[in-house]
C-alpha cells in the first residue's frame, strides 16, 4: 500500500536511469508501449466481462431475460412511462378488446434516448421468441445528463455507437450543418463533449467494472423495488399535486396549447427511431411509438413517414382527463387514477391500430 | 480538478510536456506557476487572487524583513505576516464556529444571543498554503534561511499544483532551493514517480472510494446500527482515510517528482505505530513536525517541568485539531490525541525500571494504539457531537439500539487490507520492478493501470483533506 515508502527510502542512492530511457526517441517508444498495453490490456477485459449495468436496469433486464418468452409486449421508456402504464390494466383492457395480450413495463427513471437505444439492444439481444409489439417512448436524443443519477447510470451505455450519436448531436443539433459550423459549435458544446468522450472512455477503460462493494450495497435493495409489488415493471408515482402546482400548472398547459406548433423529432433520435424499428421488425415484433401526457403540448412527428404507428397523449384537448390536476403527480407523471387511464387509453388505441389493415 | 479524474492527467501531460520542452528555468517556473493557478481556478477561480495575495504578503514581507535594521522591526514585520494568514485562515475557516460557539456560551449563560453565521466558502486548501507561507516568513525571521528576491519563486513555492491543496505541508527552506536551480530530466526517478503515483492511485480510487459509503452510511446515522456495524463504519473509516490522504500525497509527490521537485514524505505506515508517540512520527508527517518547530518548540517544548512540556502538548494538539476545521469534534480529536501523549510518555517513566512491563507492552502496545486512534477517528469523522456519541458507545461498551446491519461480514476485507499493508512495510512490492527493462516495464504498467480501472468506482469522491 504504502510503496512510496520504499521509493522514497531509494531517493539517497538512486538507480542509474536505464540507458533505454535517454534518447528522446526511446522514450516515445515506451510512451506508446505502455499506451498500447494499456489499450490492448483495456479491449481484452473488455471483451471477457460483461459490461456494469446499474442496479435498477439490471433487476428489469435480469428479470426480462428469465421470463423472456411470457411476454408479447413490451414498454421502454422513461419514468414517465414506468409509473404511468400498468401492464396488469393494459392486459385487462385488450382481453377485453380481443387481442389479449402478456405485457412488461421496462420504463426506467430517466431513460431518455440515446440510454433507452443501448437498453433495447440489449432487450432484442435475448431473442424474446414471442414478443409481438414494442412501445417506445418517443422524443429527441439527450446530450445532458442527469447529474443526480450518478456516473454508473451514465457509463454503461456510453458504447461508441450511443457516443457518437450524442456528439454528433451536441456539435449539430438540428443536423445538416456544413463542417464550419460544426467546429464553431465545438467551444459552445466542449462541457458535453468532454463529458461524454471522458464516460466512453471510462466504459472502454472498464472503470467500475469489479467494483463490488457498492455493487453488494445496491443490488439487493434495488431489484425488488424497481420490478413493481405485482413484478411486471410498473410502480406508483405518488399522490396528486397541491392546489398550488395545480394553478400553476393549469395556466402553463393553457399557455402550452395556445402556442402548440408541430415538432419534428430530432434527426438524430428519427435515424435511431428507424434502425430500431427495422431491427424489432427482424425478430418478428411490430413497433409503436409513444409520446405520453407531457405538459409539452405541440404534436410531434417523425421526419417523412414514420416508421411505426404513433401514439400521442400530449394532447389537452383530445385527453382532457390525463391533463386533471387530480390526477397529476407534475409535467410528466400521473397518479394512480391517471395511469390507470392513460392505460386504458392506450390499450384501446394500441387495438383500434393494430386491428388496421 | 481531482488527481485521479481523466482530466488531471491530460492535463499533467500538458504540463508535463511543455515544462521539460522549456530550457530557461524561469520559463519553466512561469509555466508552472500558469497552471498552479489554472488547477485551482478549476476549483473556484475568484479564490486565485486570494493565493496570489498570500504569495505577495509573505513576498514582501521576506523582503522588509532582511531590510529591517532592528529585531524589532524584523518581529513587526512577522507580526503582520502571522496576521494575514492566520487571519484568512480565522475568517474562512473559523468565523462561523467562533460566532456559534459564543452563542452557544452566551445561551449557557443564560444570556440568549441572536447571532447569524455568515455565508462562507471555504478556499480548498487554504489551510496548507497559510502553513507554506507561514514557513517562509517564519524561517526568514529565525535568519534559518534568507530573503527570497524572487516574487517568481515564492508565487511558484505557494501555489506549486502537486502540494497546494492537500499537502504535504512544504518548508520553504527545503522547496526554495530547488526552485534556483534548472531541473534535469535525467535526473528524474520515472520509475519510481509513476509507481508511486498508480500506488497513490489504487489507495484513493479502489480503496478509500470504495469503502467511503460504508463509513458515510455509518456515521450519518450511528444509531440506527449494530454494535457490530459500529467497527466495520470506524475501522473501514480509519482505512478511507489513511487511503484517501496517503494516496494523495503519493500522487502529489509523484506529479513533482516528475517535474523534477522532492516533496517531503507524510506517512510511514502509521497503522503499525507501536505507540502513540510513535503514530505521529508516521501519520501526517508534515503536519506534525511543522507544529512541532514553529509551535510547540516556541512554546517551551519539553525544556521544563513535566506539567509544563504536558501543557505544551495538550496545546499543540487541540491547535492541531482545531487546524482541520472550525467544530468541537476536532477540537475533542486533538485533546484525545494530546492526551494519549501525555499518559504515554507519563507510561515511558513509570516503567523505564520495569522490564516484565516491557514485555506485556510488547503484545499490548500496537492494538492499544490502533484501537485509541480509531476511537479518536470517531469524533474526526462525526458531524457533531450528537453523531460521535452514539457510536463511540457501540464502538467501545458494545451498546447500541440500532438493528440495521452494514455488513459484517465486510471485517474480513480489513484483515485484507492489513494484511496486504504488512506485506509491503516488508518490503514484497518495493523493487522488483526496477530490474525490468524499460519496454517491458511501460508495457507492465499499462497493464497494470488497466487492471487497477476495473476497481475503479465509477464516481469522483473528493479527497478528505480538501476541506481542510
Amino acid at each position: 500500500m504504502a510503496v512510496h515508502n520504499r521509493v522514497a527510502a531509494t531517493d539517497q542512492a538512486r538507480p542509474e536511469q536505464d540507458s533505454g530511457t535517454r534518447s528522446f526517441s526511446s522514450r516515445v517508444v515506451c510512451v506508446a508501449t505502455g499506451f498500447a498495453a494499456l489499450i490492448a490490456t483495456s479491449a481484452l477485459l473488455h471483451a471477457l466481462f460483461p459490461p456494469a449495468i446499474p442496479a435498477g436496469v439490471a433487476a428489469k433486464l435480469k428479470f426480462f431475460t428469465e421470463h423472456k418468452n411470457e411476454f408479447d409486449t413490451l414498454f421502454v421508456g422513461t419514468s414517465a412511462i414506468y409509473y404511468s402504464v400498468s401492464p396488469e390494466i393494459f392486459d385487462r383492457t385488450t382481453r377485453e378488446s380481443g387481442l389479449p395480450t402478456r405485457s412488461f413495463n421496462f420504463g426506467i427513471d430517466a431513460m431518455h434516448p440515446p440510454e433507452n437505444f443501448y437498453v433495447l439492444e440489449q432487450i432484442l439481444k435475448t431473442k424474446p421468441r414471442n414478443l409481438k409489439w414494442v412501445f417506445l417512448e418517443t422524443a429527441d436524443v439527450q446530450t445532458k445528463l442527469h447529474q443526480e443519477l450518478g456516473t454508473e447510470r451514465a457509463v454503461y451505455w456510453h458504447d461508441w455507437p450511443r457516443t457518437a450519436l450524442t456528439l454528433r448531436k451536441a456539435l449539430d443539433p438540428r443536423g445538416g450543418a456544413k463542417w464550419y459550423i460544426k467546429i464553431s459549435r465545438l467551444w459552445l458544446a466542449r462541457r458535453d463533449l468532454a463529458t461524454h468522450l471522458a464516460l466512453f472512455a471510462k466504459r472502454f477503460a472498464n472503470v467500475g467494472r469489479f467494483d463490488f462493494l457498492s455493487s453488494h450495497r445496491d443490488r439487493a435493495d434495488t431489484a425488488e423495488s424497481e420490478l413493481g409489488p405485482k413484478r411486471d415493471g410498473y410502480r406508483l408515482a405518488g399522490d396528486a399535486m397541491s392546489a398550488e402546482n395545480a394553478a400553476s400548472f393549469q395556466k402553463r398547459l393553457a399557455q402550452e396549447i395556445t402556442g402548440a406548433r408541430p415538432k419534428q423529432i430530432d434527426p438524430y433520435a428519427n435515424e435511431a427511431y428507424r434502425n430500431y424499428a427495422r431491427q424489432i421488425r427482424q425478430i418478428g415484433a411490430e413497433p409503436f411509438f409513444v409520446v405520453t401526457p407531457l405538459i409539452f403540448q405541440s404534436p410531434i412527428s417523425f421526419r417523412e413517414s414514420p416508421p411505426g404507428p404513433l401514439l400521442a397523449f400530449n394532447d389537452g384537448k383530445t385527453y382532457p382527463m390525463l391533463f386533471d390536476p387530480k390526477v397529476r403527480i407534475d409535467d410528466a407523471h400521473l397518479t394512480r387514477e391517471g395511469a390507470e387511464e392513460f392505460t386504458r387509453l392506450l390499450a384501446q388505441e394500441f387495438v383500434r391500430r393494430a386491428r388496421r389493415p | 480538478m481531482l488527481f485521479v479524474e481523466f482530466r488531471f492527467f491530460w492535463f499533467f501531460l500538458a504540463v508535463f510536456a511543455v515544462y521539460w520542452s522549456l530550457r530557461r528555468n524561469d520559463s519553466r517556473k512561469i509555466w508552472l506557476l500558469i497552471c498552479s493557478y489554472i488547477f485551482y481556478a478549476a476549483w473556484n477561480w475568484k479564490f486565485v487572487f486570494l493565493l496570489m495575495a498570500s504569495s505577495a504578503l509573505d513576498y514582501v514581507v521576506g523582503l522588509m524583513m532582511t531590510r529591517s535594521k532592528t529585531r524589532g522591526a524584523r518581529r513587526g514585520w512577522l507580526i503582520v505576516s502571522l496576521c494575514g494568514n492566520l487571519g484568512t485562515l480565522a475568517f474562512f475557516k473559523y468565523c462561523n464556529f467562533f460566532i456559534s460557539s459564543a452563542a452557544a456560551l452566551l445561551e449557557w449563560l443564560g444570556l440568549p444571543a441572536s447571532v447569524h453565521t455568515l455565508n462562507i466558502i471555504i478556499p480548498v486548501g487554504v489551510s496548507f498554503y497559510t502553513f507554506h507561507s507561514m514557513s517562509y516568513t517564519i524561517d526568514v525571521y529565525r535568519g534559518k534561511m534568507r530573503a527570497v528576491s524572487s516574487l517568481l519563486d515564492v508565487a511558484c513555492f505557494i501555489g506549486f499544483f502537486p502540494q497546494m491543496v492537500a499537502g504535504p505541508i512544504v518548508r520553504a527552506s527545503a522547496f526554495l532551493p530547488q526552485l534556483r536551480s534548472l531541473r534535469k530530466f535525467s535526473d528524474v526517478d520515472v520509475r519510481g514517480a509513476l509507481v508511486l503515483f498508480l500506488t497513490g492511485f489504487i489507495k484513493k480510487a479502489c480503496i478509500a472510494d470504495a469503502v467511503a459509503p460504508f463509513a458515510d452510511r455509518y456515521f450519518a446515522a450511528p444509531w440506527n446500527f449494530t454494535a457490530a456495524s459500529a467497527w466495520v463504519g470506524v475501522l473501514f473509516y480509519a482505512i478511507q482515510i489513511y487511503c484517501d490522504f496517503s494516496g494523495y500525497t503519493d500522487m502529489a509527490i509523484a506529479c513533482a517528482r516528475l517535474l523534477g521537485y522532492e516533496l517531503p514524505i507524510n506517512f510511514r505506515f502509521p497503522y503499525f505505530a507501536q505507540n502513540i508517540s510513535d503514530f505521529w512520527h508516521r501519520w501526517h508527517i508534515s503536519l506534525s513536525s511543522w507544529l512541532r518547530d514553529y509551535l510547540y518548540i516556541p512554546l517551551g517544548g519539553n525544556r521544563g517541568p513535566r506539567w509544563f512540556t504536558y501543557r505544551n502538548i495538550m496545546i499543540t494538539m487541540l491547535l492541531g485539531g482545531l487546524w482541520h476545521g472550525g467544530a468541537w469534534t476536532f477540537v475533542i480529536w486533538g485533546g484525545l490525541h494530546g492526551t494519549a501523549l501525555v499518559l504515554h510518555r507519563e507510561w515511558v517513566r513509570l516503567i523505564e525500571q520495569r522490564p516484565q512491563a516491557h514485555a506485556i507492552m510488547r503484545w499490548l502496545a500496537w492494538p492499544l494504539t490502533v484501537y485509541w486512534v480509531c476511537v479518536a477517528w470517531i469524533f474526526f469523522r462525526a458531524v457533531d457531537l450528537p453523531h460521535a456519541l452514539p457510536a463511540l458507545r457501540s464502538f467501545v461498551f458494545f451498546q447500541s439500539a440500532g438493528t440495521e446491519d452494514l455488513g459484517t461480514w465486510m471485517l474480513w476485507l480489513v484483515a485484507v487490507f492489513a494484511i496486504v499493508h504488512w506485506l509491503n512495510s516488508l518490503g514484497w512490492f518495493s523493487e522488483w520492478w526496477r530490474r525490468a527493462p524499460t519496454p517491458a516495464f511501460a508495457a507492465g504498467y499499462g497493464c497494470a493501470a488497466a487492471v487497477v480501472l476495473l476497481f475503479v468506482p465509477p464516481h469522483y469522491t473528493p479527497f478528505i483533506y480538501f476541506q481542510f
